[in-house]
């Protein structure tokens, strides 16, 4: 089992809904289990598009190739189906929902899993909940508070590692998830991936990043540079450390043909 | 001439709405026995009613409710008074259900078809004056109160033509009165029943309320049924008086079956630094009227008004409500959420009016509303009239559907759709719960309107 | 001196518009609104028999609707009415150079700048004296593509077919009592035809004089942007102070054809005698746009809502307006869009000023047809309140029967503060300077969006009502 792959994907082309442009030219990457694997690319290079098509945005559709997770056609499913075959995305900005409160939310989440005569035990739930928290080092009242609703960048990236910690997704997806946020803020992320890839070796991560400053502080297995919606490099960590030395000028089209 | 032989058609509508059951022979029938003060007022407001044309769709204030077709006032009868007792072993269900759910209360009331059946209240508060009356009891114990207050100050006849039916032909109701200085810790729960029987009539209720100096009283006014299998109206005149620095919250949560037209009319006066907040939410009914007249009559008084609806298949909700600045520095803030499904449609009008002098005001009316369906409809007026220069005031409206990106991010998270909107709408429509701190209450609405999503 | 006693001083009547010209017309109709008045009119400008008969069925259409009983205060507009003159007509007939017209009224043109922004900005100039253009002109390389510019009359002379096909299928005669008012007895306004493609790169203007005591002005105006077609037109107002009461009430019509885009500029600044009740509306079709820019200065009471009605898919409206509401002034305006095709969109921004006794009401309905998915709207309405006797007032009526359509409402009321003007008047301005700032910035958003000279000549008109006698 542990030997396929948690993802598989096969020359992806992909768009905007509304729009004819393609932005993913055939993309190809395979993840294993309890591998974290990044992507770096300057701006509109396909990545969010990427991390978008995933998951199912319904902004965003997938016009050619195929995604394999978990066994599974995940073009196929819907996004709640994605996300409870295992599948986490981190939002580069998350969405604002008022009135509803962090708990009620997991709780939500939590109970949409289970069969529909199961309830959700809810003294497991606030201990889950409270003992999580305490991993990434929140105040209990974080919870009480609406999701997103007047959150600073850095609470809203908090809030988000706390969803994936509550959620124990097989794969989660980071889609600049470090954009905007200062050293601190950036620390809390770093600290909760690495936590939860401690506690669960089988976790995998894709990390999408413009910046290597992230990588500084969770160290991905592999990394892979993505140009004009397709993968144009891919290696180890020092790719990474390349890419900070020289920028992605020597990877634009025409240099890496 | 043929012309002076034809009957002269009335001028202005006189005389409309006046049926077979409801006429001036029903107004002799409650006032005959009545003290001649009560008797009075009852001709008096049933003359103001038959000279008051019934409000067609061209006045504003009923622009978007045709009368005329929704309220068949001809076919209804009339309500009649019954002495009764509440016994709980035959009680329906869904009364006993809202009744447990209210246990923890200073007082209770029940009123079953249009009559008051029960009464409690706890012995410390009726030692400390405080008096829970049925309204017809307090004809004759506290006649010299419902003389000064009843249908004069806050809800008097000439307020309109609604206004003057009620007036003229209650059968009962509640008088609450909280004497100076007394502070309820726990709510009065009210609870109204109609039953099957009472399908197919009028029923005319009162409440008055009276918070005197600095008292501090709750009060839940819930009205119910199961689904009536004809149209029968409940109409219910409410009027509050907070005294100075008084605070008062009255709640009204209206849980009617289908076929139930109901109409309620509200005055709340609020004197210097009184607190006086309601909060209106409406679920039942076919057809549900609101109006709410809100008074700032002295400075440092303050009135938030909250409400929250849920309509589906064909219900029609009508909210009219207005913010009376007479005082200067009084504060005054509306807000009225809704969710609407099916052919549902709601209207809201509000306004906040400034009167000369009243400076210093700080006064907001928010109404949002979600459209959940191809053919809900909400219609919004949210309007000003201000009259005084340094004031603070502002007003929103909003209709617009469930956010997709937030419905993307909640199914992203595994909840399937139909869980992540409901999730959505809750969070809507909590903003307005968590404005009313009343325990008890806000979970048993949650509760409800969760029940009504389900459904 | 206290604030307010200071704004009381502030000499708000001051109108620079107020100079009469002696003259004498050479033809006026007798006072009151009659049948044999629009017969004489209609004769007057030798009409073809349809258009009498489209006269003669409005004045019908108009006796028979009652009076609004909303908006302003018209208790004593049936008096006026009875008393005003419906018909004057200053000359024999309309010029096309300056030089020709005759010498008074050219003065009158002339005290108000018209030839000068003729030369120096403007792509086209009307000018309508009492009930009668006097002068019309284009500029020959506008002509030369095609484009027409002329009085209502000469439009419907010389192109009856294109005037036919459109006129009156904007705003039926039984739109409102005033719309068939204005059908019944129209003189002069202009019309307009931009063909397709061309873009008119300066405004075409009209100016509207009303010069005698006592009489009623009924402009009609019908303009027709065709596809991809883009242009401007301005329409400015003003009229001496009499004791007695005058009455203006315009139809404008615009149909703004596919992928069109069309503005349409009001800086209206009739003395306060004037009652100025206008009736305009565009008829917007696929992928166009109208912009309504509204400025409503003078005239003792006006009723007016420029409406867009969104016909075509992806059409977009906005309505854009200033209320200045003096002493006695009631300015009762707002807007209207009716969202009546998908993915339309719509924008409402009101900005009013009430000062002394003024009022300022904004009224305004957004409306979203069943079907009109993916419509969005806005409206935002700010009021400023200068003194404690001022009073404004908002009506935003919202329909909406199309769930997939996004509507928005926000309105505020402020007075200027105590601390914004103490904080300007520590930095040197003086009060009058301080407000004027205040009032200036209040209204920037939309006063951008004229012309540089219209601009600035409005921020002066602000100026003068604000300025006075301190200390």
């Amino acid at each position: 089992m542990s030997d396929t792959p948690i993802l598989t994907i096969r020359n992806l082309h992909g768009k905007v809904a509304d729009e004819d442009i393609e932005i993913l030219h055939g993309v190809d990457l395979e993840i294993g289990r309890g591998e974290i694997h990044a992507i770096m690319g300057p701006n509109g290079s396909g990545k969010s598009t990427l991390a978008k098509t995933l998951s199912g945005h319904p902004g965003y559709e997938a016009t050619d190739g195929e995604v394999i997770f978990e066994g599974e056609d995940l073009l196929e499913q819907e996004p709640d189906e994605r996300s409870q075959s295992g599948l986490f995305l981190a939002f580069q900005y998350p969405v604002e929902i008022p009135g509803v409160s962090i708990a009620n939310f997991l709780r939500t989440a939590l109970q949409a899993r289970l069969d529909e005569d199961e309830e959700l035990d809810l003294f497991d739930f606030q201990d889950q909940l409270l003992s999580r928290m305490e991993l990434l080092d929140m105040d209990p009242t974080f919870a009480e508070r609406a999701v997103n609703d007047g959150f600073s960048g850095g609470e809203k990236k908090r809030n988000e590692i706390l969803q994936m910690a509550m959620l124990q997704p097989k794969l989660a997806l980071m889609d600049e998830t470090d954009s905007g946020l200062d050293i601190d803020a950036l620390q809390v992320v770093a600290h909760g991936v690495n936590a939860l890839a401690k506690e669960n070796p089988e976790m995998s991560f894709l990390i999408i990043t413009h910046y290597q400053r992230l990588l500084n502080y969770i160290r991905p297995d592999h990394v892979h540079v993505m140009v004009g919606g397709r993968i144009v490099r891919s290696g180890g960590p020092e790719v990474a450390e390349e890419l900070e030395a020289s920028g992605y000028e020597s990877f634009k089209p025409a240099a890496a043909g | 001439m043929a012309e002076s032989t034809k009957i002269q058609e009335p001028i202005g509508g006189i005389m409309e709405g006046v049926t077979e059951a409801l006429n001036a022979d029903a107004v002799e029938a409650l006032a005959g026995g009545e003290p001649v003060w009560l008797a009075e007022r009852r001709r008096e407001a049933w003359s103001a009613y038959e000279r008051t044309p019934l409000p067609t769709t061209r006045l504003e204030e009923w622009r978007y409710t045709d009368l005329r077709r929704k309220l068949k006032l001809d076919s209804l009868r009339r309500g009649e008074w019954a002495e009764r007792t509440f016994d709980r072993s035959g009680a329906p269900e869904r009364l006993v259900q809202a009744m447990d759910a209210d246990r923890a209360a200073s007082g209770h009331l029940v009123e079953f078809d249009g009559a008051v059946a029960h009464v409690d209240l706890l012995e410390e508060l009726a030692a400390k004056g405080v008096t829970l009356t049925p309204l017809r009891k307090a004809i004759s114990e506290q006649g010299e109160l419902l003389e000064s207050l009843l249908a004069t100050e806050a809800l008097p006849a000439s307020a309109g033509k609604f206004q003057a039916l009620n007036a003229a032909l209650w059968t009962d109701g509640v008088l609450l009165h909280v004497p100076r200085g007394v502070r309820l810790e726990l709510p009065v729960r009210v609870t109204r029943w109609f039953s099957a029987e009472s399908a197919g009539a009028a029923h005319f209720s009162r409440t008055l309320i009276i918070a005197e100096e600095g008292s501090q009283v709750s009060y839940v006014d819930e009205v119910l049924s199961d689904d009536l299998p004809a149209q029968t109206l409940i109409s219910s005149a409410v009027e509050v008086f907070a005294r100075p620095s008084a605070q008062v919250q009255y709640v009204s949560l209206q849980r009617l079956g289908r076929g139930a037209f109901h109409l309620s009319q509200q005055r709340t006066l609020a004197e210097r630094d009184s607190t006086l907040d309601t909060l209106n939410v409406s679920l039942g009914a076919s057809t549900a009227r609101l109006d709410l007249n809100a008074r700032l009559l002295g400075p440092g008084a303050n009135s938030d008004m909250l409400g929250l609806y849920f309509g589906d298949e064909d219900q029609h909700f009508d909210h009219n409500t207005s913010q009376d600045h007479v005082a200067p520095h009084a504060n005054s803030d509306l807000l009225y959420k809704g969710a609407l499904d099916g052919d549902a449609r709601a209207v809201f009008r509000g306004i906040i009016k400034v009167h000369p002098g009243a400076q210093q005001t700080d006064a907001y009316q928010t109404n949002r509303n979600l459209l959940l369906s191809e053919e809900a409809r909400a219609d919004s007026l949210p309007n000003l009239e201000i009259e005084a220069d340094d004031v603070r005031c502002s007003h929103g409206a909003t209709v617009g559907q469930l956010d997709q990106d937030s419905l993307f991010y909640l199914m992203s998270r595994g909840m399937p759709r139909s869980v992540a909107e409901r999730l959505v709408v809750m969070g809507f429509l909590g903003e307005v719960l968590s404005r009313l701190p009343l325990g008890g209450v806000v979970e048993k609405i949650s509760g409800i309107v969760e029940e009504k999503l389900h459904g | 001196m206290p604030q307010n006693e200071m704004i009381q001083d502030l000499g708000l009547d001051e109108y620079k518009y107020h100079f009469i010209t002696e003259d004498e017309p050479v033809f006026r109709s007798g006072r009151g609104l009659n049948e044999k008045v629009v017969r004489e009119i209609s004769a007057q400008k030798e009409e073809p028999e349809w258009m009498l008969e489209f006269r003669l069925k409005a004045l019908e259409i108009y006796n028979a609707k009652p009076m609004p009983t909303w908006g302003g205060d018209l208790s004593n507009l049936e008096k006026v009415l009875d008393e005003i003159y419906y018909y004057v007509r200053p000359q024999d007939k309309m010029e096309h150079s300056w030089d020709d017209v005759p010498a008074n009224i050219k003065e009158t043109f002339e005290r108000l700048g018209i030839p000068e922004a003729e030369q120096k900005i403007l792509a086209g100039v009307g000018a309508q004296y009492e009930s009668e253009m006097v002068y019309h002109s284009l500029k020959k390389e506008w002509e030369d593509k095609g484009v027409i510019f002329d009085s209502i009359e000469d439009g419907l002379k010389n192109h009856p077919e294109l005037f036919r096909e459109y006129f009156g299928t904007v705003i039926p005669s039984a739109d409102n009592k005033f719309s068939a008012m204005n059908s019944a007895v129209w003189s002069g306004g202009s019309f307009v035809y931009i063909p397709k493609g061309v873009e008119l790169d300066t405004p075409l203007q009209a100016y509207f004089r009303v010069n005698q005591e006592q009489m009623g002005q009924f402009e009609r105006t019908l303009i027709i942007a065709d596809e991809g077609s883009r242009a401007h037109y301005i329409e400015g107002c003003t009229a001496p102070v009499y004791s007695t009461e005058s009455f203006h009430s315009g139809v404008i019509e615009i149909v703004v054809k596919p992928g069109a885009h069309f503005r349409y500029t009001t800086i209206q600044n009739w003395s306060n005698n004037m009652y100025n009740l206008v009736t305009q509306r565009a008829l917007v079709h696929e992928g166009a746009t109208m912009e309504w820019l509204d400025g409503n200065l003078g005239s003792k009471l006006t009723m007016k809502y420029p409406s867009c009605y969104l016909v075509g898919e992806g059409a977009h409206g906005s309505i854009l307006s200033i209320a200045y509401s003096g002493d006695g002034q009631h300015q009762d305006t707002g807007g209207k869009v009716i969202h009546a095709a998908p993915n339309t969109s719509s924008q409402i921004v009101s900005k009013s000023i009430s000062k002394g006794t003024g009022r300022s009401t904004y009224r305004g309905l957004c409306q979203v047809y069943e079907g009109s998915v993916n419509s969005k709207s806005n409206v935002e309405c700010d009021a400023l309140l200068i003194n404690d006797t001022s009073r404004t007032d908002t009506y935003p009526y919202i329909e909406i029967e199309e769930k997939k359509s996004t509507i928005g409402h926000e309105a505020t009321v402020s007075k200027v503060g105590d601390e914004q003007l103490f904080y300007l008047m520590s930095r040197g301005m003086s009060e009058e300077e301080a407000m004027a700032l205040i009032v200036r910035g209040f209204i920037e958003p939309i006063a951008k969006l004229l012309p540089l000279e219209y601009a600035v000549e409005l921020n002066r008109l602000i100026e003068l009502e604000m300025e006075g006698s301190v200390g």
